[in-house]
C-alpha cells in the first residue's frame, strides 16, 4: 500500500505526434494531388500520353488518400492523444513499454505497406478496408496489441474512477476490432488476392455496416474521448456536464452500430433494412448533439480565453464541424434527401466537413498543446498557429461549399427530363463539365488547408528544437487496493436471485448468439440462398480476370454498379426500361460487390453490349477520344501489359468453394476458355482498320485490355438474356 | 442475406457486452459521483521538481 | 482593508501577513503555513481564496479513540488499512477537491482520499498503524475541513442506496431498444422474402431478451399484485401485472407455435415506461430526505466526567446519574440537571425559539437544547430513550405512520378499473366462445393487454412528481406524492402561533424606561458591538445611531448574565435584571436591562412580530377553510389577534404539546386537518394532523415529523400552494379521462379481435407518452402564473 512513483511515458506520445504530422502532410498531399486530377486529368502523365504511369492513376491514389488520412493521420493523432490522456487519467504508465513500441512501429509498418500495395493495385475495393489479406492480419495483430496495452493500463490503474474519455477509447478498441474482422473475412487465392466470403448484397451490407462504423468508431469515438479530455484540460475548466457526457457515451454506443444501412438506401438491400438504418441514423442526432453542446458549453464563460488560445479556437471550429456533420448525417438518411445526395459530391463535402474540421482541427489543437507539454516550452509562434487556424478555416469553407453546390447541380442535372420524356442532359459528361469550376475551388480549398497544416508542422518542429529534452514525467500515486467489493463501495446487499437474474440473462443471450453464429457462419460460407435469378451465371475465367483488373484499377471509385429504381436512372443507364434497375439477384457472383459510392463517371452496371469492343478499347487508350471532356485517366498499360492469368485455377477453386458453380472441368479448362474468349474479342477488335493498323502485328489476345473488355461487355447482361429467353 | 445474422448477431453481442460493462460500472459505483471526476482530471499530478521527489522518498 | 488570502473574509487589520499575503485570523494563517510547508501552494491557484477558517477543536474528537466508535464509522478495516467516509460540509470548490485528494502529501499515513463533490464526502484510505482516525479528523480540521460526524453515520443507514430500480430500468431500456429494433422490420413488410427467412431468429431473440424484463424488471408489479390480492385490495398493480403476464404468455405462445410475432415490443416498452415513471417519482422524492430523524442532529459521543478524569463515551452508553461535560455549541443529548456553569440554552431545534434561555444550576435541561455560553456540567436524570424529546417522538402517532394515509386516487380508481376490465374480458370471452374459441382466447388476452393501465399508473406519479419538483423549486418541500393528494382534501387549518405566525428573525424591539440620549445610544452600541451574544447582535442592529469608535475598557461578559464595560468614561452594564440590579418587569417577553454609571435606565423588550402577511393569508383562506390558532402562550395577545384575523377564527391559548395533539385528534372526527407549526414541540400535532407543515426560517433545521417543510419567507404563498394541490388532483383526474379514452379505442380493436402487434405497439407507448406530456405541461402551466 505504499505510494508508488512512476514515470509517464512521454516518448511514445512524441513518436505518435511526429507520425501524425508526417502522415498528415503525406495523406493530405495525396488528397490534393487527387483533387487536381479532377481539373487536370493529364497532370501526372510525365512519361507522355502514351505511357501513363499505373500507380499514379486516380483509381489507385484515391484509396491511398483515404487510408492515409484516416488510418495514418487521424489514427496516429488519436493514439497520440490516447497515450497521453490515458496515462494521466488512470495515473499509470502504459501497461507495457514494449507493447507501446510494437504498437507504434507496427502501425507505421501498416501504413508503409498500404502506401506501397495500394498504388500497386493490391486492393480489395471495399472502402476504408482496401488493404489485402496479409496486411489485414497484421492490422488485427497490431490492433490487439493496442487493446492489450489499453486494457492492461486500465487494470493496473491507480485511479478508481474511469473517466468518460477512457470509455470512448475502450469502445473504439472493441468495436473496430470486431467490425474489421467481420468485414475483412475473405478467402485468399494468392499472395495478395482474396475474395470476400460475402457476395453481392450481403457484401454491400456488411461493408457499409463496417464503413459506417469505421466513421463512428475510428473517426468519432476516439476523437470524442480526446475532446472530453483536452477541451476541459486546455480551457482549464470542467466539462459542462459530466453526467451528460456519460449519457452521451452510452446512447451513442447503443445507437451507432445500427446506422450502417443508410449508405444503401434505394439499393438492392431489403426495404426494411434500409428503414432500420434510417430510423437509427435519425435517432443518432440526439447523442451527437448532446456531445457537441457539451463540448461547446464547456467553453462558456471563457470566450476571452478562446480568443487568446489558438488550441481552443481549433476546438471551437472542430466541435462546430462535428455538430454540422452529425446534423447532416441524419438528414442524408432520410430517403428522399438521400435520393438526391447519394452518388453526388455532396457526400464528399459532407465527409470532409467531418474530417477537415472535426478530425483535422481537433488533432491540430491537441498537437499544439501537447508540443508545449512534451517539449516543456512555449509554442514557437502563436502567430503562426493563428495563421494556420485562419487559412485552415477558410480552406474548409472553400472545400465544402463548392462541393455542396456541385452536389446539388449534379443531382439536378441527372434528374432533369425534357417534356418529351428524354433526359435533358443525356450525355453524362455534360453533368460533369458543369461542375469543373467547383472542383477548382475545392482544389484551392484543399491547398489552403494543407498550407495551414504545413505551417503547423514547421511551428512544431521549431518548438521541439527550442524545447527541453526531458523525456518522461514523474508522478506519484497509491495503487488501488482491492477491497471486498460489497463493502468497499457501500453496495447494498443484493439477493442471490437478483444478481443471478442479470448475469443469467447476459449469459443466455451470449450463449444464444454464439450458438446462432456458429450455426449461421458455415451456412454463409458454403451456400448462399439469396433469391436467385435463373439467368444470372458466374463469370467466365476471362471476365473474372477482367473484373479483378477493374478492382485493381479502382474503377469503382468513380463508377457505380447500382442503378436505383428511379425513372432518371433507368432512363440514363437501362435503356429506359423501368424493370431494369439493379436487382439483388444479379450480384450473387460478385465478390466483392462493386456498387461504388460515388458517380464521377456514369454507372456501368448495364454497360455490357451498350458499346462495341472497339469503343471500349479506344476509350481505355484515351478516354477523351471517345468522350470529349472526360476526366478519366488513360489506361495505356492495360493495352501493353500481358494478362497474368497464372492463378486463375486457384481463383476459380476458391470461388467454387464459396459456392460458385464452377465444375472441376471448367476449372481445369480455364486457360483454354480464356484463350477462346479472348480470341473472339480480338476478332471483334480487328473489324476496326485503325486497330489492325496499330496493333495488328502484336499478340493482343493476351493483353489485359481484352479481359477488361470481356468483363465490361458482360456487365448487367444476364438479366436481359433471361428475359429474351423467356420471351 | 444470411449476412444479416452476422450483423445482427454481432451487433447484439457487442451491445450486450457493452450493457454488461455498463451494469458492472454502475454496480462498482462509477456513476455515484458525476461531478468530481470532471474536476479531478484538470489537476496535473506530475512532480515537477526533482527535489520534491527525494524529499518524499525520505519521508517514507 | 485587504481580504484574507485564504478564506476571502475581510481582514480587520493587516497585521497578519506572509510575503504580501494577508490573513484575517491566525487560523487561516496557520492553514496557509501548513500547506506552504508541504508545497501544496497549488491550492490557491485553482480558485481565489478557497479556504475556510479552521475551528478550534481541542479535545472535541477524543471519542474517536474509542474502538467501538471507530469500528462503526469505518466501512472497512484490516490489520494495516482502514477506509472511512466522512461528510465535510465546507467542501465548496475545485481547490477543495485538489487539496483533499492530495492529503497524502500532508501525511504519509493517508494512502488515498477521494472526494465526492456533490455529496460533500471524502473517502479516506489510511494506514491505521501510522495514523488514527482521530488524527485524520484533526488533520482535516486543522486545514479548515472539519468533518461532521453524527450518530446517523454510525448506524450505517446513509450509504444504503438501493440500486435495484436502476438496474431494472436499465435492463428494461436496453431490451426495449433491442426489441424495437428487431420487431421494426415486421412493421414495414410482413411478407418479404428474406424477412420470412429469419423472422424466427428475430422473434427468438426477442423472446429470450424479454425474459429478464418480465422476471426481473417487472418483478415488483407481480409481488405487489400478489400482496394486493392476499390483502383483498384491488390495487393498480393487479391489472398491470395481469397485462404484463398476459402479454408475455401470449407472445411466447404466438412465437412458439408460429402464430405471429408476439407483443414483445409492447411488453418491454410498457415495462420500461412504467419503471421510468417509478424512477422519476423516486428521484423527485429523494430530493429532500425526510428520513432523517433526531439522531442525525445528535453527537455520537459525549464527554463523561469520572472521578479520575474525563472519558468519551458513545451516546448509547449514557446511564442515569452520569456526570457529563457539555462544551460550548454542543447539543444536550439527554434530559438532565444543571450542576455547574452558566447555562444559556438555545432550544431552537426543539421549539423554534431563537432566543437562548438562561438557566440556574439545579434547573432541569431538556434534550435537544444547544449550550451557547461556555462549558457546563450536567447530571443525567434519564437515559436517552426516556428523554423528553424521544418520548415525544415515540408517541403513538409516530409509530403508525402509514395508517393515516387514506387510499390514494390511483388505488381508488384502480379498484373499479380492475373490476370493469375483468368483467369486459369475461363477457367478451363468453360472447366470442360461442362463435370461435380461438378468437375468444385472442379477444380475452387482447382486452387484458390493451387495458393494462400503464398510462393510468403513470399519470399520478408524473403529475405529482412534477408538482413536487415545482414546489421544491419554490421552497415548499413536500414529503411524498400522497401528501399532495391529502393537501387537496383539507378543510381545516390549524396554526401554531409562536414561530409560525410570528417570525423569530425580526423581533419587535421596544424600549421602556428613561429616554436614552443619542450619546448614550452610541455608547451602548459600542459595547454591543463587542459582544457576540445573539441578543446583543439583535439590539446592535436595532439601535438607529451611527457607530463611532469609542474606547472600550474593562470589558467583561458574564456568560448567561450580561455584559459590563467602561466605554469612554461611562461604565455600562446590560443584561438580566439581577445582573444590573433592576426590578423584573412583568412580561412574558425577553427583556434586556440597561444600567449607565450605576443608574438603571430601563429595558428593551423583544417581542416576536407577526409575519407581514398574516391577515391577508387568513383572509384568503377563511373562505374555504375552518381556521384555528393554537398557542402555547397565554392569552395576552387575544385581543390583537381577534382584530387582525377574520371572524370565525378560533383562538385557543395555553396549549401544551399534548393538548395540541388532542385538539387535532378531536377535530379530525369531522374534518381533515392541516397543521402548520414549527419545531419539535409541535411534532405530535404535526404528525397527528392529516397534513403537517413545518415552517422553517432555515431549511436545514426542521422538524422531521411533518409532511411538508416550508420556507418561512414564503408564508404568504400558502393559499397558492393549497390551490396548486387541488388543481393537480384535478389534472390527474383529467389525465385519467384521457387514458380511459385510449383504453376505449384499444378496447374496440381488442373486442373485435383486430388487435395486431403494430396497433398495440403504437397505441400503448403513445398513450403513455401523451399522458406524461399532458400532465407535465398542465402542472407547469398551472404554476406559471
Amino acid at each position: 500500500m505504499e505510494k508508488e512513483q512512476f514515470y509517464y511515458d512521454n516518448k511514445i506520445v512524441k513518436m505518435f505526434l511526429w507520425a501524425t504530422i508526417l502522415w498528415g502532410v503525406v495523406g493530405m498531399l495525396v488528397g490534393l494531388l487527387v483533387a487536381f486530377l479532377f481539373v487536370a486529368p493529364g497532370l501526372l502523365e510525365f512519361a507522355g500520353s502514351d505511357n501513363a504511369i499505373p500507380w499514379l492513376s486516380f483509381g489507385r491514389l484515391r484509396p491511398l488518400h483515404t487510408n492515409a488520412v484516416i488510418f495514418a493521420f487521424v489514427g496516429n493523432g488519436a493514439f497520440m492523444g490516447i497515450y497521453y490522456s490515458t496515462q494521466r487519467l488512470l495515473k499509470a504508465r502504459m501497461f507495457n513499454d514494449l507493447l507501446s513500441r510494437i504498437h507504434f512501429w507496427g502501425w507505421q509498418l501498416i501504413i508503409v505497406a498500404a502506401a506501397i500495395t495500394l498504388p500497386l493495385g493490391f486492393n480489395s475495393s471495399k472502402e476504408y478496408a482496401e488493404l489485402e489479406w496479409p496486411i489485414d492480419i497484421w492490422v488485427v495483430l497490431i490492433w490487439v496489441v493496442f487493446g492489450i496495452n489499453l486494457i492492461g493500463t486500465i487494470l493496473k490503474r491507480r485511479q478508481r474512477h474511469i473517466y468518460v474519455a477512457i470509455w470512448f477509447y475502450i469502445a473504439t478498441f472493441i468495436t473496430i476490432a470486431i467490425l474489421y474482422i467481420f468485414n475483412n473475412l475473405a478467402l485468399p487465392v494468392s499472395g495478395f488476392k482474396s475474395y470476400s466470403v460475402y457476395a453481392g448484397v450481403q457484401d454491400a451490407l456488411i461493408q457499409w455496416w463496417y464503413g459506417h462504423n469505421a466513421v463512428a468508431f475510428f473517426l468519432t469515438t476516439p476523437i470524442l474521448g480526446l475532446m472530453y479530455y483536452f477541451v476541459p484540460k486546455i480551457a482549464n475548466r470542467p466539462v459542462y456536464s459530466y453526467r451528460l457526457s456519460i449519457i452521451h457515451f452510452w446512447t451513442l454506443i447503443f445507437l451507432y452500430i445500427w446506422a450502417g444501412p443508410h449508405h444503401l438506401l434505394y439499393t438492392a438491400l431489403p426495404e426494411w433494412a434500409q428503414n432500420l438504418g434510417t430510423v437509427f441514423s435519425i435517432m443518432l442526432i440526439f447523442p451527437s448533439w448532446g456531445g457537441m453542446i457539451n463540448g461547446l458549453l464547456t467553453l462558456r464563460g471563457v470566450w476571452d480565453k478562446v480568443r487568446e488560445t489558438p488550441e481552443l479556437k481549433f476546438f471551437v471550429v472542430a466541435i462546430t464541424g462535428y455538430g454540422m456533420t452529425t446534423f447532416e448525417g441524419p438528414l442524408l438518411s432520410f430517403k428522399n434527401l438521400n435520393a438526391i445526395g447519394h452518388y453526388t459530391d455532396w457526400i464528399i463535402g459532407h465527409v470532409h466537413i467531418g474530417t477537415l474540421s472535426w478530425n483535422g482541427f481537433m488533432i491540430a489543437g491537441i498537437v499544439y498543446w501537447l508540443a508545449t507539454k512534451l517539449f516543456k516550452t512555449e509554442l514557437y509562434s502563436k502567430k503562426l498557429a493563428n495563421t494556420h487556424f485562419l487559412i485552415g478555416t477558410i480552406g474548409i469553407l472553400f472545400y465544402a461549399i463548392p462541393l455542396y453546390i456541385a452536389g446539388f447541380t449534379q443531382a439536378f442535372m441527372w434528374n432533369e427530363f425534357n417534356p418529351n420524356g428524354t433526359l435533358v442532359y443525356g450525355n453524362f459528361l455534360d453533368t460533369l463539365t458543369a461542375i469543373i469550376p467547383m472542383y477548382w475551388m475545392r482544389a484551392i480549398g484543399g491547398s489552403l488547408y494543407l498550407t495551414g497544416f504545413i505551417i503547423m508542422a514547421f511551428n512544431i518542429l521549431m518548438t521541439a528544437k527550442k524545447g527541453s529534452k526531458v523525456e518522461d514525467e514523474l508522478a506519484e500515486a497509491a495503487p488501488l487496493k482491492r477491497i471486498s467489493s460489497g463493502r468497499a463501495t457501500g453496495e447494498p446487499f443484493h439477493s442471490w436471485l437478483e444478481r443471478r437474474t442479470v448475469l443469467f440473462t447476459i449469459l443466455t443471450t451470449v450463449a444464444v448468439l454464439v450458438g446462432t453464429l456458429v450455426e449461421i457462419v458455415p451456412m454463409i460460407l458454403v451456400d448462399s440462398n439469396v433469391k436467385t435469378i435463373e439467368s444470372v451465371k458466374p463469370y467466365s475465367p476471362l471476365e473474372l480476370e477482367g473484373r479483378d483488373l477493374y478492382i485493381r484499377e479502382g474503377c469503382n471509385n468513380c463508377h457505380s454498379q447500382m442503378i436505383r429504381p428511379f425513372r432518371s436512372e433507368v432512363a440514363r443507364y437501362s435503356d429506359n426500361d423501368p424493370e431494369l434497375y439493379s436487382k439483388a439477384g444479379e450480384f450473387i457472383y460478385d465478390r466483392p460487390f462493386l456498387w461504388g459510392s460515388r458517380r464521377t463517371g456514369p454507372d456501368v452496371h448495364r454497360i455490357g453490349g451498350k458499346y462495341n469492343d472497339n469503343w471500349h478499347f479506344n476509350h481505355m487508350l484515351d478516354p477523351r477520344s471517345t468522350s470529349p471532356g472526360s476526366i478519366m485517366p488513360r489506361y495505356t498499360w492495360l493495352i501493353k501489359n500481358t494478362l497474368n492469368a497464372s492463378s486463375i485455377e486457384s481463383k476459380l477453386k476458391g470461388l467454387a468453394s464459396l459456392g460458385h458453380p464452377y465444375s472441376e472441368e471448367e476449372i481445369a479448362n480455364a486457360r483454354q476458355s480464356i484463350a477462346t474468349q479472348a480470341a473472339g474479342i480480338v476478332e471483334n477488335l480487328r473489324q476496326d482498320p485503325e486497330f489492325v493498323k496499330n496493333y495488328g502485328d502484336q499478340n493482343m489476345q493476351e493483353r489485359e485490355i481484352i479481359a477488361m473488355i470481356a468483363y465490361l461487355q458482360r456487365l448487367g447482361t444476364d438479366i436481359k438474356a433471361g428475359r429474351t429467353a423467356q420471351n | 442475406m444470411e449476412v444479416i445474422y452476422i450483423t445482427i448477431g454481432v451487433s447484439i453481442l457487442v451491445a450486450v457486452l457493452f450493457f454488461a460493462a455498463f451494469l458492472k460500472s454502475l454496480k462498482s459505483g462509477q456513476y455515484e459521483d458525476t461531478y468530481t471526476p470532471s474536476v479531478r482530471m484538470l489537476f496535473d499530478d506530475e512532480l515537477v521538481k526533482p527535489t520534491k521527489n527525494t524529499k518524499t522518498n525520505n519521508k517514507q | 482593508m485587504d481580504v484574507c488570502y485564504h478564506c476571502g473574509n475581510d481582514c480587520e487589520d493587516n497585521s497578519l501577513k506572509i510575503e504580501q499575503k494577508y490573513f484575517c485570523c491566525n487560523g487561516c494563517k496557520t492553514v496557509f503555513e501548513i500547506l506552504h510547508q508541504s508545497e501544496l501552494n497549488c491550492y490557491y491557484d485553482f480558485e481565489k481564496t478557497p479556504g475556510s477558517i479552521p475551528n478550534d477543536i481541542k479535545e472535541k474528537y477524543g471519542y474517536l479513540d474509542h474502538e467501538e466508535i471507530i469500528g462503526k464509522l469505518t466501512s472497512f478495516s484490516d490489520d494495516t488499512t482502514s477506509v472511512v467516509q466522512l461528510y465535510i460540509p465546507t467542501i465548496h470548490c475545485s481547490s477543495c477537491i485538489w487539496i483533499l485528494e492530495n492529503l497524502h502529501k500532508l501525511n504519509d499515513g493517508i494512502v488515498t482520499s477521494t472526494v465526492n463533490f456533490p455529496d460533500k464526502t471524502v473517502r479516506f484510505t489510511y494506514k491505521n498503524k501510522a495514523i488514527t482516525l482521530r488524527e485524520v479528523v484533526e488533520l482535516m480540521s486543522s486545514i479548515g475541513y472539519e468533518p461532521y460526524i453524527s450518530l446517523d453515520d454510525t448506524e450505517g443507514t446513509k450509504n444504503k442506496v438501493d440500486k435495484t430500480l436502476i438496474y431494472q430500468v436499465s435492463v428494461a431500456a436496453f431490451v426495449f431498444g433491442n426489441v424495437m429494433l428487431l420487431s421494426f422490420p415486421e412493421y414495414f413488410e410482413v411478407d418479404e422474402y428474406w424477412l420470412n427467412q429469419y423472422k424466427y431468429v428475430f422473434r427468438g431473440i426477442m423472446l429470450v431478451m424479454s425474459i429478464p424484463v418480465v422476471f426481473f424488471s417487472a418483478r415488483d408489479y407481480f409481488v405487489s399484485a400478489y400482496k394486493g390480492i392476499t390483502h383483498r385490495i384491488l390495487n393498480i398493480d393487479i391489472p398491470i401485472a395481469l397485462g404484463i403476464g398476459v402479454l408475455f404468455v401470449r407472445s411466447v405462445v404466438e412465437v412458439a407455435f408460429d402464430i405471429g410475432s408476439g407483443f414483445f415490443d409492447s411488453l418491454t416498452g410498457l415495462v420500461f415506461f412504467l419503471l421510468l415513471g417509478k424512477f422519476f417519482q423516486k428521484k423527485t422524492y429523494n430530493y429532500l430526505s425526510f428520513e432523517r430523524d433526531y439522531k442525525s442532529y445528535f453527537p455520537i459521543a459525549v464527554t463523561k466526567i469520572n472521578e479520575d478524569g474525563e472519558e468519551s463515551i458513545p451516546l448509547q452508553n449514557i446511564k442515569k446519574r452520569d456526570r457529563l461535560l457539555i462544551r460550548n455549541e454542543e447539543l444536550i443529548p439527554v434530559d438532565c440537571i444543571l450542576i455547574s456553569g452558566n447555562a444559556s440554552i438555545d432550544y431552537s431545534f426543539v421549539t423554534g425559539e431563537a432566543v437562548p434561555v438562561v438557566k440556574e444550576s439545579g434547573a432541569k435541561l431538556f434534550a435537544g437544547g444547544k449550550q451557547t455560553s461556555g462549558a457546563i456540567e450536567i447530571e443525567v436524570v434519564e437515559t436517552i430513550a426516556q428523554s423528553y424529546l424521544t418520548q415525544l417522538w415515540s408517541n403513538d402517532v409516530f409509530a403508525k405512520k402509514t395508517t393515516k394515509s387514506i387510499k390514494n386516487l390511483t388505488d381508488t380508481i384502480s379498484k373499479y378499473f380492475t373490476i370493469a376490465i375483468l368483467s369486459i374480458a369475461t363477457i367478451a370471452g363468453i360472447y366470442w366462445s360461442f362463435i370461435d374459441v380461438r378468437i375468444a382466447v385472442n379477444v380475452v388476452t387482447a382486452v387484458l393487454i390493451i387495458a393494462c393501465p400503464c398510462a393510468l399508473a403513470l399519470s399520478a406519479p408524473f403529475a405529482l412528481g412534477n408538482i413536487l419538483r415545482i414546489f421544491g423549486l419554490r421552497k415548499f418541500y413536500v414529503k411524498n406524492a400522497d401528501t399532495v393528494e391529502h393537501l387537496a382534501k383539507i378543510d381545516a387549518i390549524v396554526f401554531d402561533k409562536t414561530g409560525t405566525l410570528t417570525s423569530t428573525n425580526n423581533s419587535k424591539i421596544t424600549y421602556i424606561g428613561t429616554e436614552l440620549t443619542a450619546d448614550e445610544q452610541v455608547i451602548l452600541k459600542c459595547l454591543l458591538r463587542a459582544s457576540n451574544h445573539p441578543l446583543s447582535r439583535a439590539l446592535y442592529q436595532y439601535l438607529p445611531v451611527d457607530y463611532k469608535k469609542l474606547e472600550v475598557h474593562n470589558f467583561e461578559e458574564v456568560l448567561g448574565k450580561g455584559v459590563a464595560a467602561t466605554v469612554g468614561e461611562v461604565s455600562v452594564k446590560f443584561g438580566a435584571a439581577t445582573f444590573v440590579g433592576a426590578d423584573k418587569a412583568r412580561t412574558n417577553n425577553t427583556v434586556i436591562y440597561i444600567q449607565l454609571n450605576g443608574v438603571v435606565k430601563g429595558y428593551y423588550e423583544l417581542r416576536n412580530e407577526y409575519r407581514e402577511n398574516v391577515p391577508l393569508v387568513f383572509k384568503a383562506l377563511a373562505k374555504e377553510y375552518t381556521l384555528v390558532v393554537l398557542s402555547g402562550d397565554n392569552d395576552g395577545e387575544q385581543v390583537y389577534l381577534e382584530k387582525i384575523l377574520p371572524k370565525g377564527t378560533q383562538l385557543i391559548f395555553n396549549q401544551k404539546p399534548e393538548d395540541k395533539l388532542n385538539f387535532i385528534k378531536r377535530m379530525q372526527s369531522d374534518k381533515r386537518v392541516l397543521m402548520i407549526g414549527d419545531g419539535l414541540n409541535d411534532a405530535g400535532a404535526l404528525m397527528q394532523s392529516n397534513v403537517g407543515i413545518s415552517i422553517s426560517e432555515d431549511i436545514n433545521v426542521f422538524s422531521p415529523a411533518c409532511d411538508i417543510i416550508m420556507d418561512a419567507k414564503l408564508f404568504q404563498k400558502l393559499p397558492d400552494y393549497l390551490r396548486y394541490a387541488k388543481k393537480t388532483v384535478l389534472i390527474i383526474k383529467m389525465s385519467f379521462g384521457l387514458s380511459f379514452s385510449y383504453n376505449l379505442v384499444g378496447m374496440y380493436f381488442a373486442l373485435t379481435g383486430q388487435l395486431t402487434p403494430v396497433i398495440a405497439a403504437i397505441l400503448m407507448p403513445l398513450s403513455s407518452i401523451t399522458i406524461v406530456i399532458f400532465v407535465t405541461l398542465c402542472t407547469n402551466l398551472l404554476t406559471k402564473k
